[in-house]
């Protein structure tokens, strides 16, 4: 006697419940795992009632295996659902026993650093750069007629005396570089106009050292030759650069000054980037803080290199590193530039000027 | 350089106010440094007369004064002596303000001080606080002292720069303001000396016109020596000068005037009134008036009289010469003399006095005489006497004026503004020039007192510094194409890649002792005791300029050692001088690190790690790779100041460079750095001389490589490198990567062995290796390794 279309629909039945009841009763994966096996295998009531469909009519079993199709997508419904949440159990586990104390510390790379000149004539370099300027360098061991007699200085300038000046001769002919400018000589010397050149590098005074004087020091040195270079470029590209330094609002100001080597001379002062001209301790109660010395190229400077004097004119500037290093970084003693000590060079660690 | 607004506004009208005139010197060359406000803190201070001086009961070193004044007596504690009954002095009576205190009553020592007496000091006159200040007895009882003395004034502060020797004077800065405010020149009025047809009897004889261009003498007799009138001594004492005696005040008085430095000589002291201006014998020795003997040498210039020298020119006179309470006839000299001898003579000497500051900046030929006769009219009104109508005036060549051209059209195309050449003229006219025009030219005559201007050049600064810079517009030249030369960034990245392994960059002194390099230990003949010298260091200790950076480097970390640092890196870039076979020493770029104690702390993750050996050699390769120099090659080399077994000579290619090691404990020790701390330093102009090109990238591989590890036991002797070659050029073209992943030495091998394991990257690039061929290239290795090292194989 084979099986009733009730008997058929009664074992389906009986497979989902005691199907939904076995998963029910699943306390984790690996128990799932054999509750999928008891109500999707073989030997299941599932199973069981769909081998019992061949013995109906085709519309008949079309029913029936409808009715089993049902039945199974409950239970792999149930299945999948239950499989979820253990997933999710099992991985909250997981995550739980990888968590890191995100505030311990990072394995940090040790971080050196530049020197805070390095990075000051960096940028001042640089600021040049992107005026149309290229880099020059010359010895620091100088001749006597590069650094005075080819600059203008006249044969008993006091800069000259040995009180003043480091000599390497006792004639006077070799010495210490007071002062950049003797590169400007080397490269007229070397090149023809149009000259755009910054030349930084060390330079060497006979001073005493205190908080505001050193034996050796930086300086950077500009210098441009052209045809129809003027004053008010020199000062244009000074105010550029002191806009690029110490602030874009800033203004600068030219007060007439002498050196030998330039003629008409000026020194530069910028607006005090502190107190803007109100007058603070930065700017000594000036209101404005003296930058650097400048002028346009003295005519007898060009008549040495062999420049057309009527047809080239030029400015030439030079500043002392320390000083501007001092002024952006509020070094109280500019002797703590060569002592190197790390509590002080730390402070400058890393890429930022 | 002082300067009395109260004595420039009697040469020229001064109608806007100290701030403004202030601004105006600033912005025109003279920069105003400060303002002192004198007498503006002095009030209630009164001329009183000292009537009794009698002993404090309690205390040995004060005493109880009493001083009339025009309101009566008052008595008050003092602790002065220089005063006796009689003598007119400040006083301070109750409710007077002097800077810094208020008057009141006060007991001091148990007696009653009804005010105070004061000093030069107190009355911010001078810095003499030593005894009270003695008025002159004309002045009035109850007279404000302020007032008497003409304390209350504005003391300008100023920079005159090294080419305007004019403004070392009052008439030069009332120049200099008339021209900036548009007012005449006023010239301080003449007094009318008393007519003496005297005949001077005295010669003056100029043996050296280069050194002396000009001599102008002036003869007084009958004069009366003794103090200068009050309004004198305080002129004098505002601008930094002591008063001294009538004579004397007054020559200082006209050279501040005039800017024109004088002397006066006591007539009777010189040897027949002659007068000889000539350079010194050598070893002439004078004793000038500070009472110190000079010996003089051959290019300094003296004044002389038969007898020998009785001044050095331009700088201070003699002693012998002096002016003194005796002096009845004077001679009065108001020269000329060269920069330069004055300037070379006075720092030879270390004297720089107020005559010799203003000779080194030049003095105006034509002041010459116009000071002596203002001089010699002032002495004869304060001290009586006659003058000698006619000057001595010894001018060997007389003065041509100078003339310069001035196109106005130059002076625009310089500035970069137009200014009408009116107003040029104008603007020089204003400061003394004489100007004439023709066609487009100014033809300009340069006044005596402007010595620095010369040419048009200079004419334009001066139309440029009236017309002021504030009207320069800011712009900008065309420049060039900018940028850094290869050589200069490749040491940026340089200096970057070191701080980016830990190193903090120093910079350090270019000068070192030979106390350096003998710390170093380094032999008598070693290359780096060849420096450059110094004829003129200030110590022993920059007698030198480095001829390396190592000394500069190890100071720097022993001091941060001393403060407690656990460790320092310290890496330098600069120059380093060797004498060459030209004048100027070579300077090569320089390279050099010092590496002392921990370089990084223990932290939750790994222990403390200290600097050694490979650590630096690894920051070497680290950042000579980060910039495609190299590779680097290492031989162990010895010598001092490193550890003899601890140390390689550095090389790229075939070319030397430099040296990496541990340092000598003994160097360690005296430089005070940790033991073991290590160092390296290169040269890095043979780097610079030939940068790498650009990176070049092939096609990738695209057959897999097979992986291979590969032991070796030798000798410990063997250098690794010696074995990792014959790894490397056995394994030809097969083997691409060699790399060391262990070392051992130990109980698993021989005594007197080591074993060192290698990881080998073989690949082809046009198939996929078979394992047959690895073992070819594993068996080449083998045989190839045993044949260079006598190392075999560790199973």
């Amino acid at each position: 006697m084979s099986a009733t279309e009730a008997d058929v629909s009664g074992l389906l039945e009986e497979a989902v419940k005691s199907g939904l009841s076995r998963i029910a009763e699943a306390s984790d994966l690996a128990s799932l795992g054999q509750a999928r096996a008891a109500v999707l295998g073989r030997k299941a009531a599932l199973a069981r009632a769909r081998s019992a469909l061949g013995g109906f009519d085709a519309e008949q079993r079309r029913e029936l295996g409808r009715r089993a199709n049902e039945a199974r997508a409950r239970l792999e419904g149930a299945l999948e659902e239950r499989e979820r949440a253990f997933r999710a159990v099992e991985e909250k586990k997981r995550w739980e026993q990888e968590r890191l104390d995100v505030t311990l510390p990072g394995d940090e790379p040790d971080l050196g650093g530049l020197h805070p000149l390095t990075k000051t004539i960096w940028e001042i370099v640089d600021i040049f750069v992107g005026l149309g300027y290229r880099v020059a360098d010359g010895p620091e061991v100088e001749l006597a007629s590069y650094n005075f007699d080819a600059l203008n200085f006249d044969s008993q300038h006091p800069s000259r005396s040995e009180q003043e000046t480091y000599y390497i001769d006792d004639e006077r002919e070799v010495l210490l570089r007071t002062h950049t400018s003797p590169v400007q000589m080397r490269v007229m010397e070397a090149s023809k106009p149009p000259v755009y050149v910054v030349c930084p590098g060390r330079t060497y005074r006979r001073d005493v050292l205190d908080p505001t004087h050193l034996n050796s020091f930086a300086q950077i040195e500009g210098l441009a030759v052209d045809e129809g270079i003027t004053m008010s470029d020199l000062k244009g590209t000074l105010q550029a650069f002191a806009r690029e330094l110490f602030g874009r609002d800033l203004d600068i100001r030219l007060r007439p000054h002498f050196f030998p080597f330039t003629e008409p001379s000026a020194e530069m002062d910028v607006l005090c980037f502190v107190c803007r001209g109100s007058g603070c301790r930065v700017c000594r109660q000036e209101g404005w803080i003296e930058i650097l010395g400048c002028g346009m190229v003295n005519v007898p400077l060009l008549e040495w290199a062999g420049y057309d004097t009527e047809r080239y004119t030029g400015f030439a500037f030079g500043l002392g590193a320390e000083r501007v290093a001092a002024l952006a970084h509020g070094v109280p003693d500019i002797r703590y530039f060569y002592e190197n000590d790390l509590r002080f060079l730390s402070a400058f660690e890393g890429g930022m000027a | 350089m002082r300067a009395s607004l109260r004595w420039l506004s009697e040469l020229v009208d001064i109608d806007v106010s100290v701030d403004k005139l202030v601004e105006l010197l600033n912005f025109s060359g003279t920069k105003v440094e400060a303002v002192h406000s004198i007498g503006a803190e002095v009030s209630g201070v009164v001329v009183a007369e000292v009537a009794a001086v009698t002993a404090h009961p309690n205390a040995d070193n004060l005493s109880l004064v009493e001083v009339t004044g025009a309101d009566g007596s008052h008595r008050v504690v003092c602790g002065a002596t220089n005063f006796a009954v009689g003598d007119r002095v400040p006083f301070a009576a109750v409710g007077a303000r002097l800077p810094g205190m208020s008057i009141g009553r006060r007991k001091i020592r148990g007696e009653p001080s009804e005010g105070m007496l004061c000093s030069a000091a107190e009355l911010q006159i001078s810095d003499d606080h030593l005894g009270i200040l003695i008025l002159p007895p004309e002045a009035e009882l109850g007279t404000d002292v302020v007032s008497l003395l003409g304390l209350d004034d504005n003391i300008l502060e100023l920079e005159i720069t090294p080419n305007r020797p004019d403004c070392m004077g009052m008439v030069g800065l009332a120049r200099e303001i008339s021209a900036l405010l548009g007012h005449e020149l006023k010239w301080p009025a003449q007094p009318e000396p008393r007519a003496a047809s005297l005949t001077p009897a005295v010669t003056v004889e100029i043996t050296d016109p280069q050194g002396c261009p000009r001599y102008v003498a002036r003869y007084l007799e009958e004069v009366s020596i003794g103090p200068s009138p009050l309004w004198l001594a305080s002129r004098l004492v505002a601008h930094g000068m002591r008063p001294i005696s009538n004579i004397v005040d007054v020559t200082n008085y006209v050279m501040l005037e005039t800017g024109q430095p004088l002397h006066a000589f006591d007539a009777d002291t010189i040897v027949e009134r002659r007068i000889v201006v000539r350079r010194a014998g050598e070893g002439e020795t004078v004793v000038t008036l500070d009472g110190v003997e000079r010996t003089l040498e051959r290019p300094d210039l003296v004044i002389a009289d038969p007898s020998g020298a009785i001044a050095i020119a331009g700088i201070m006179g003699g002693a012998a010469t002096e002016v003194s309470e005796t002096t009845g006839a004077v001679i009065l000299e108001s020269a000329c003399f060269e920069r330069a001898s004055v300037s070379r003579t006075g720092r030879r000497l270390f004297l720089r006095t107020e005559a010799s500051v203003r000779f080194e900046r030049g003095s105006d030929p034509q002041m010459a005489p116009v000071a002596a006769a203002r001089a010699a009219a002032l002495i004869a009104k304060l001290a009586g006497g006659r003058v000698a109508d006619e000057p001595v005036d010894a001018q060997p060549q007389p003065l041509e004026p100078r003339r310069a051209t001035l196109r106005p059209a130059r002076t625009d195309h310089l500035l970069g503004i137009e200014v009408a050449p009116e107003a040029q003229e104008k603007h020089l006219r204003s400061l003394g020039f004489e100007v004439s025009s023709s066609g487009s030219e100014l033809e300009v005559t340069i006044p005596s007192w402007r010595q620095d201007v010369a040419s048009e050049v200079d004419l334009i600064e001066e139309v440029g510094r009236l017309e002021g810079f504030d009207r320069l517009p800011a712009t900008l030249p065309a420049g060039v194409r900018g940028g850094l030369e290869p050589e200069q960034s490749v040491l940026r990245e340089l200096a970057r890649a070191l701080s980016s392994c830990g190193l903090h960059e120093a910079w350090t002194p270019t000068f070192m002792g030979a106390g350096a390099l003998d710390a170093l230990g380094v032999s008598k003949e070693d290359p780096v005791r060849d420096a450059v010298q110094l004829v003129n260091p200030m110590n022993e200790d920059e007698r030198r300029l480095r001829t390396t950076l190592l000394p500069g480097l190890l100071g720097s970390c022993a001091r941060n050692l001393a403060h407690g640092a656990p460790g320092a890196a310290l890496f330098e870039l600069a120059r380093v001088y060797r004498p060459g076979a030209d004048v100027l020493p070579d300077e090569p770029a320089t390279l050099a690190a010092v590496f002392c104690g921990r370089r990084s702390a223990a932290t939750w993750r790994k222990g403390e790690v200290v600097w050694d050996f490979y650590a630096t050699k690894g920051v070497l390769d680290a950042a000579l790779k980060f910039l495609r120099l190299g590779p680097l090659a290492y031989v162990a080399a010895g010598g001092m100041p490193f550890h003899p077994t601890r140390v390689a000579s550095v090389s790229v290619g075939s070319e030397g460079i430099g040296i990496v090691g541990e340092l000598h404990p003994e160097v360690c020790k005296r430089f005070e750095v940790a033991e073991q701390s290590l160092a390296f330093e290169l040269d890095l102009t043979p780097m610079l001389a030939s940068l790498p090109d650009r990176p070049k990238v092939a096609e990738l591989p695209r057959f897999p490589p097979i992986y291979m590890d590969l032991a070796f036991v030798v000798d410990s002797s063997v250098p690794q490198a010696t074995l990792r070659r014959a790894i490397a050029d056995s394994g030809r073209p097969e083997v691409t990567s060699v790399e060391l992943f262990d070392l051992y030495e130990g109980e698993q091998v021989m005594q007197g062995k080591k074993s060192l394991a290698y990881a080998l990257e073989l690949r082809s690039r046009d198939r996929t290796l078979t394992d047959e061929e690895a073992a070819a290239v594993r068996a080449r290795i083998v045989s190839t390794v045993a044949e260079r090292t006598g190392g075999e194989l560790r199973s």
